[in-house]
């Protein structure tokens, strides 16, 4: 068996010991469903905030003092103007009702009310209308100046029908828009990022398990520890997988079952690259994004003789993965800046870079070039937290360095 | 360097620090042979094992380990029971076993097969579905035992093997070793024990404070020492001291010398002419503790097998 397929075998045989350890453990189904209770939670909170959000809806409210057929024709005008407003930017609901003798001091007690929360009040004639708002109703103030305006154009034309009748036809745009792609970028980067925060971690304490159990004499005096390193990334990684491959299903499925008017509201999202391409690269990125930050965190684990070391050493670690994300995700926007093509090159960040770049141009090229780059540095990164671990756990110089000073003697 | 040896190691040294815990060992291993690697505690017995394995790297000196001086390209031909056990505790006895001899290049279902056959011809059959955290220390050091030559390796390096083991553990070791090298195999162990390497050693040497102080077969290592003779006289008398040779000493109702070079029959024959007799007469031949402690000192060993005391179930 020549060297290359022995270190492949040693390789999986630790990466399927890996594997099956953490799969075949009822911890693994908590750790599978966890996404759950993050969901659950959100669930709940989210409940909890629309409720108290619709609640303020429902108290919040803009009034025109006025009647007769200046109100008739602010109710028509209102209607109208209401059609250009998304769900959530609507206007505080208009209430009409009679001025009084002396209307300012009717809008200004309806500040004081309690039972409802007023942002603006109008009054006065309509061509010179007095608007009396709150502090944050200043865009109230705002509509109802321009709701004033509206009723005067209808009145002076005579009549409340449409002045012209549009016609309207949908045009499909030939791919993503800029901004969309934009958005596409922070999206995949954010992604991207989350998995990798979420699964890359998980690597962090794998080593804490041999060195507590002795067992890593049994596998340095078997395989190098280049395999065992390797071994474990790799294993995890099938676990990573699996979890992906779960909730990937769950996510696909349940979104096929989405409303057609949600997915029309991401129309214009869309990568550079056509999404079957940048499905590959996002997943291309995915594997070396983990296994970079996998051994990264896989080398520092492995340093640390007790759980308490493993402890004090999530901070940085998560410290680090942070920076990484943001300096990828400042330059999602910002494609062609020198910060996105450092982002690009610095290998640690590299992937999200990358992600974030797929999203934004067409060209593939920088793709093959960029995954290259990244592979190398994960082999450099397993060879050097290889080399820490054999010389600062193990008490051993390198073989290469000690080959390197014999040559020079 | 020969291919006949299974193990070959010239002028091997290791410095933690300042320190040469292994200073400059030569060690040949014949292939076929049992060889032990004895010392007191601290002697660089462990360390030594693991350089030879390629585990950790030498300072100076070379190693070749079946031929090859890069170790790592026959460890699919090398089984090894570390000084420190280690097992995985979630794993079935049976699954560990063949996990560590995937490890070496055996394919699973072999081992699987093998692990079965070791543990019930080792007197281990009724656990071989039972996870590592249920055995009792002695069981899992011999499963890891049984880790170590599932895939049939020409080369077996125990490191204390028999340490921890209670008797009936210990004999069953004992005989997994002869069988493993009665199927071939070179078994290189080391020990502080010298029951064990006097029964089972073809070779051994002895190391004490980082140096190989002897090296050769028990025979060898027992005529460093001559033998020695107790006499206990029919009629003592103070005046019997001077026709004892000089290093006699006193011990309970008799006398301990060595024998002299030219036999003990001279000695005899002065001692009943003077009218002394004979009323026991003993001549021992000298074990390989005796060439231990003088080799490696009294105090030496006394520490060690303090520790192998300690170490005992």
């Amino acid at each position: 068996m020549s060297s290359l397929a022995r270190l492949i075998r040693q390789t999986l045989t630790i990466a399927r010991r890996d594997f099956v350890a953490t799969v075949f453990t009822p911890t693994f189904l908590l750790f599978l469903f966890a996404p759950l209770m993050m969901v659950g939670f959100g669930a709940v909170g989210g409940v909890g905030a629309a409720s108290i959000s619709k609640s303020g809806d429902d108290k919040a409210r803009i009034v025109l003092l006025a009647s007769g057929e200046s109100a008739r024709t602010a109710v028509a005008a209102d209607r109208q103007l209401r059609t250009m407003f998304r769900s959530l930017e609507q206007p505080p609901r208009l209430i009409v009702e009679n001025p009084g003798p002396n209307p300012e001091a009717q809008g200004r007690a309806m500040f004081e009310r309690k039972e409802s929360d007023t942002y603006a009040v109008m009054y006065g004639p309509l061509d010179r209308p007095q608007i009396l708002h709150s502090v944050n109703g200043a865009r109230s103030a705002s509509y109802l100046a321009a709701l004033a305006d509206q009723v005067l154009r209808t009145q002076r034309a005579g009549t409340t029908a449409p002045l012209s009748e549009a016609t309207k036809i949908v045009v499909a745009r030939p791919g993503a828009s800029a901004g969309g792609q934009g958005q596409a970028a922070f999206f995949a980067t954010t992604a991207l990022f989350m998995i990798s925060l979420l699964l890359a971690g998980q690597v962090v304490g794998t080593m804490a398990e041999e060195r507590s159990n002795k067992v890593i004499e049994v596998l340095a005096a078997a395989v190098p520890l280049e395999s065992v390193f390797f071994g474990k990334l790799i294993g995890m990684f099938g676990v990573a997988l699996l979890f992906l491959g779960f909730w990937g299903t769950v996510v696909v499925n349940v979104g096929s079952l989405l409303p057609v008017k949600l997915a029309t509201a991401f129309i214009d999202v869309g990568p550079a690259v056509g999404l079957p391409m940048f499905g590959l690269l996002f997943v291309a990125y995915f594997v070396t994004s983990y296994m970079l930050l996998g051994a990264v965190f896989l080398g520092l684990g492995a340093q640390a003789s007790t759980q308490r070391e493993l402890q004090m050493m999530s901070l940085p670690i998560t410290i680090f993965q942070v920076a990484m994300w943001g300096l990828a995700s400042a330059t999602a926007l910002n494609p062609d800046s020198g910060l996105a093509t450092a982002a690009a090159a610095f290998p640690f960040s590299s992937p999200f870079a990358m992600v974030a770049r797929a999203a934004n141009s067409a060209e593939i090229w920088p793709h093959l070039l960029a995954l290259a780059w990244q592979a190398l540095w994960v082999g450099i990164t397993v060879t050097v937290a290889a080399r820490l671990f054999r010389r600062g756990v193990l008490q051993s110089g390198s073989p290469g360095l000690r080959l390197r000073r014999r040559a020079s003697t | 360097m020969s291919s006949d040896l299974a193990v070959s190691a010239t002028g091997l040294v290791k410095r933690f620090g300042n320190r040469r815990v292994v200073d400059g060992v030569d060690i040949a291993v014949p292939r076929g042979m049992i060889y032990g690697v004895l010392g007191p505690n601290g002697a660089g017995k462990t360390t030594t094992l693991r350089m030879l394995l390629g585990i950790i790297e030498p300072d100076e000196g070379e190693r070749t380990l079946l031929g090859n001086d890069r170790p790592r390209e026959v460890s699919d031909h090398v089984g090894y029971l570390p000084e420190e056990r280690g097992l995985y505790p979630s794993m079935k006895t049976t699954q560990a076993i063949a996990f560590m001899g995937a490890l070496r290049g055996l394919d699973w279902r072999t081992g699987r097969n093998r692990a079965v056959a070791l543990m019930e011809a080792t007197g281990l059959g009724h656990a071989t579905d039972q996870k590592i955290r249920k055995l009792s220390k002695g069981m899992a050091q011999l499963v890891q035992l049984l880790g170590s030559v599932v895939h049939q390796p020409d080369l077996l390096v125990l490191d204390e093997p028999f340490s921890g083991l209670d008797p009936v553990n210990q004999e069953r070791l004992e005989k997994l070793i002869l069988a493993e090298r009665d199927r071939g195999a070179t078994i290189l162990f080391s020990t502080h024990v010298m029951a064990h390497a006097e029964r089972l050693c073809d070779r051994l040497a002895i190391i004490a404070g980082g140096k190989v102080r002897f090296e050769g077969t028990v025979a060898d290592a027992r005529a460093t020492l001559p033998f020695k003779a107790h006499y206990v006289p029919h009629h003592p008398n103070p005046g019997i001291r001077a026709l004892l040779p000089a290093d006699a000493a006193p011990e309970g109702d008799g006398w301990r010398f060595t024998l002299p070079d030219e036999g003990i029959e001279g000695t005899l024959v002065k001692l009943i002419d003077a009218g002394y007799g004979i009323s026991g007469l003993s001549i021992e031949r000298p074990s390989l503790h005796d060439v231990f402690v003088r080799i490696v000192g009294a105090k030496a060993l006394a520490e060690a097998e303090a520790l192998e005391a300690e170490a005992q179930p």
